[in-house]
């Protein structure tokens, strides 16, 4: 899942970013602010 | 090829046990938790007293117990006048981060319990309070959420580690579902269960995320890391932990039953995360500091009392650890929190302080290690590290910090209410906290084996104008273990008598002065009643056993220890017991059994393995038995019984080397020897002892055939009898300290002699029958006799008649 290979990160989060420590927080935080601003986009 | 540089990940997950972790591994939940395991070591740490985390960690981290590092309790008195959570402040010894730090040696640390304010060591330093949130702040304000001084050394680092941190607000439903599939029926702002998950969930990762960072982007020999997350998740969830307790609610249990299991499957997913970024030639090792009840010895109610919810933290934590030169798939036995440090030392090969309570386990090694010592590393002058910041109050992080203690019920709620006068109240608190932690401290004297330091700080302690059930029971049993058994008495009359405790308890507290007086008749009786009250108590039960042992009671005895078997299989006091009473049935195959399970469950147990010794010494296993000698030499080195055995014992095999090295340490501490006359009461005796008496050797006890000026529960009582020869009656003959060397003169008699005797002696007709003391005479008999055999190096003589002693052998004997 990790180890270099790309991984999905849904803008709610789950378990599996949690566990995956600073890569998977980064990614969440990056995922949640790419769809909070696609949300302002839309509207 | 050059050697690789020693790289140690140290993993603390408070709280966590075996029980849960077996059954989880065992069901495939665990993966990466069981891969460290299949290649390394496992075993259990034994925790302290008082079991509390901010005390333990210090020690895990310290090697020294509380009373020598400062760290006690939860919370601590600021230089304000109010209180705080527990601090790095207060620590009055190195910890591993700084003896690191001397040698070279870079640490990244994170999280560790208390770790605030940090130090400026060789490395990174991440403090415990990285990921508290602000009182206050339920809603994600990450503009507000900044972090104060003293939370990361060096301070370079913060903004990277800051961001990495999560806020228990950012914790969604989807996030919260694993460990509570029905979540959506809950009204999340109404239901604090859901809010209480976010929170550790937040706080957990967080710390994973800094860690995680850290060994990605520095240069380290070790990491260590801490999480809390299994404690708090226990405290708050294991009473829905399947199997469901009598009582629960069946729909709370329906909905909350997999939260427990959600969170050691959350840090196994962590862990392989942290597995992912090691290689083979890093050691990895997973500690707890205690276990948590999870069965059957789940309290059914928490007392409403400072850190009260600690009585659902079993006695044992976890130890695992894998990596280059580390046995695989064995048990190590006989481990403690204190030993943790002393261990990370011998893999650099780095001294340990002489001063240090903990030791090495160097059974975990595939080679044998050598191990270097230094008096103390407290000597060393070296920069260790120093805390980076001045002391000051973070009102909010505080305030949160102290909530979180609050909810969990470690400390009283701490709220000024309305009409309340502030400053009072505060000044009312600090010395709440500073009694507290000085109880704590107390405690943990008793622990190290300081009893007459906690007694001493007892009795300061204690106010009769408030009395703390608490601080009366400690007082009585360090009274009992420091023989001041007036002053115990004093204790239970006063709780007896202003009703300060149920009487069932104090049945229990008064029977160990009994025993402690040697009274076992009394004790017995106050137990047999507190075991109707409390039958599903292995402590009330081990407790009664052991009398019924002293009493040599041993049938009723087996079937107690048995009983507290099926309550707490893996009590190794029980399993103990058990072997004891088989021994005095001379039923050694029984003894053997339940002797290698109770040092399997508890392997630093010296009495278990001196009995083991005993009863394989009995089978004519001679060779296994000094074995078992030789740990008991290990693990309590001033038990002389020990080397009298080991002595014995090499004669028998014809180790005339060892013989020897034996025989020269009995000779250090060896009293001298002693000349003792015993039998049961009756004429024959009384002839001897008289006959003695005539002669000119002075004799001690001659016209007191039933011992009733003998005080054996006075430890010196042998070393204060002058005389040449002693007479012990047989009834007391197990009490003759093993200090000394003895030659012991039985006198024979018959039963019948016995009964003449008593006759006489009440003035009954002879021949009276009285077959109660018949039986009492027949059992103290074969007891007294069964003792006698199964002592190590005792020249014993018999003789039937007074003329007997005429004979040259035995005046030879008994003038030698």
């Amino acid at each position: 899942m990790f180890k270099g290979k790309p991984f999905k990160v849904p803008p709610g989060g789950s378990l599996g970013v949690l566990a995956l420590g600073n890569i998977g927080i980064r990614a969440w935080k990056k995922a949640k602010k790419e769809y909070q601003e696609s949300q302002k986009d839309g509207e | 090829m050059a050697n690789k540089k020693r790289k140690v990940l140290l993993v603390g997950w408070d709280a966590a046990d075996w029980k849960i972790i077996d059954k989880l591994m065992e069901a495939g939940l665990m993966p990466a938790f069981k891969s460290v395991v299949d290649r390394g070591v496992r075993g259990r740490l034994a925790t302290l007293d008082p079991p509390l985390s901010p005390m333990l960690w210090t020690s895990m981290a310290t090697g020294v117990r509380p009373y020598k590092h400062g760290i006690l309790g939860f919370v601590e008195g600021d230089n304000n006048g109010a209180i705080r959570p527990i601090s790095s402040h207060g620590r009055k010894v190195k910890a591993f981060w700084n003896m690191f730090t001397m040698e070279g040696l870079k640490s990244n640390v994170v999280g560790w319990w208390p770790s605030n304010p940090v130090e400026s060591i060789n490395g990174v330093m991440v403090s415990n309070r990285f990921q508290q949130e602000k009182k206050g702040k339920e809603t994600i304000d990450l503009e507000d959420w900044d972090l104060e001084p003293g939370n990361i050394y060096p301070e370079s680092m913060t903004e990277r580690l800051s961001e990495l941190r999560v806020h228990p607000s950012e914790i969604t439903g989807n996030l919260v579902m694993p460990f509570v599939p029905r979540a959506i029926e809950l009204d999340k702002k109404e239901d604090k269960r859901l809010t209480v998950i976010a929170k550790f969930l937040a706080h957990s990762a967080s710390l994973h995320a800094a860690c995680t960072e850290l060994i990605d982007t520095t240069e380290w020999d070790i990491t260590a890391v801490y999480h809390d997350a299994i404690d708090h998740f226990s405290h708050a969830f294991m009473k829905f932990n399947p199997p469901r307790m009598e009582g629960m609610d069946e729909e709370a249990y329906g909905l909350f039953k997999d939260v427990v299991k959600g969170a050691y499957v959350y840090h196994d997913m962590m862990l392989e995360r942290l597995l992912s970024q090691i290689d083979d030639d890093t050691t990895i090792m997973i500690v707890s500091d205690h276990g948590f009840h999870s069965d059957h010895l789940r309290p059914t109610h928490v007392p409403q009392v400072p850190s009260g919810p600690a009585i659902e933290h079993a006695p044992y934590g976890i130890f695992v650890a894998a990596g280059p030169g580390i046995k695989k798939g064995e048990q190590v036995y006989g481990a403690s929190i204190l030993d943790v440090t002393p261990t990370l030392l011998t893999m650099y090969d780095l001294p340990i302080g002489r001063d240090m309570d903990g030791k090495p386990l160097l059974d975990i090694y595939e080679e044998k290690k050598e191990v270097k010592y230094i008096d103390s590393w407290e000597d060393d002058e070296r920069f260790g590290g120093e805390i980076v910041v001045a002391e000051q109050v973070d009102e909010r992080t505080n305030e949160a910090a102290l909530q979180q203690l609050i909810d969990l019920g470690y400390i009283d709620d701490l709220a000024i209410k309305d009409g309340q006068d502030g400053d009072k109240m505060r000044e009312a608190q600090l010395k709440a906290t500073v009694k507290e932690n000085n109880f704590y401290l107390a405690k943990s004297y008793a622990s190290g084996g300081e009893f007459d330091n906690a007694l001493e700080l007892l009795l300061e302690l204690e106010d009769r104008a408030k009395p703390d059930f608490r601080y009366l029971i400690e007082i009585v049993n360090a009274s009992v273990k420091t023989k001041r058994f007036a002053l115990a008495e004093e204790y239970i009359n006063y709780i007896r008598k202003d009703k300060l405790m149920a009487d069932n308890f104090l049945d229990i507290l008064e029977a160990k002065v009994q025993i402690g007086l040697n009274k076992p008749g009394e004790a017995l009786k106050l137990l047999e009643s507190a075991t109707k009250n409390y039958p599903e108590s292995p402590n009330v039960l081990i407790d009664l056993g052991k009398i019924l042992n002293t009493l040599r009671e041993s049938e009723k005895a087996k079937g107690v220890f048995l009983e507290a078997i099926r309550i707490d299989p893996d009590n190794p006091y029980a399993h103990h017991g058990v072997g004891v009473a088989a021994m005095a049935e001379e039923d050694y195959e029984t003894a053997l059994e339940y002797f290698l399970n109770a040092v399997d469950r508890f392997y630093q147990y010296p009495l278990a393995h001196l009995h083991l010794g005993e009863t394989l010494a009995f089978m004519k296993e001679y060779e296994l038995a000094k074995s078992s000698f030789e740990v008991v030499a290990t693990i309590a080195p001033s038990l002389p019984k020990t080397y009298r055995w080991l002595y014995d014992l090499n004669e028998i095999t014809g180790d005339t080397e060892k013989a020897a090295h034996y025989k020269s340490i009995i000779a250090e501490f060896d009293l001298g020897e002693r000349m003792v006359i015993t039998g049961l009461p009756g004429k024959e005796l009384n002839d001897v002892l008289q006959q003695l008496k005539e002669s000119d050797r002075s004799i001690f006890g001659a016209d007191d055939l039933l011992g009733n000026d003998l005080d054996v529960t006075d430890q010196e009582w042998l070393k204060k009898i002058k005389e040449d020869l002693i007479y012990v009656p047989l009834s007391f003959i197990g009490s003759l300290p093993s200090f000394y060397s003895y030659r012991i003169l039985f006198v024979e008699e018959s039963i019948e002699g016995v009964t003449d005797f008593f006759n006489k002696r009440m003035k009954l007709r002879a021949g009276t029958f009285n077959k109660e003391m018949i039986q009492a005479v027949e059992r103290q008999e074969r007891v007294g006799r069964t003792w006698l055999n199964q002592q190590p190096n005792l020249d014993i003589i018999y003789i039937h008649q007074s003329e007997e002693l005429n004979s040259a052998l035995v005046q030879k004997f008994i003038t030698n």
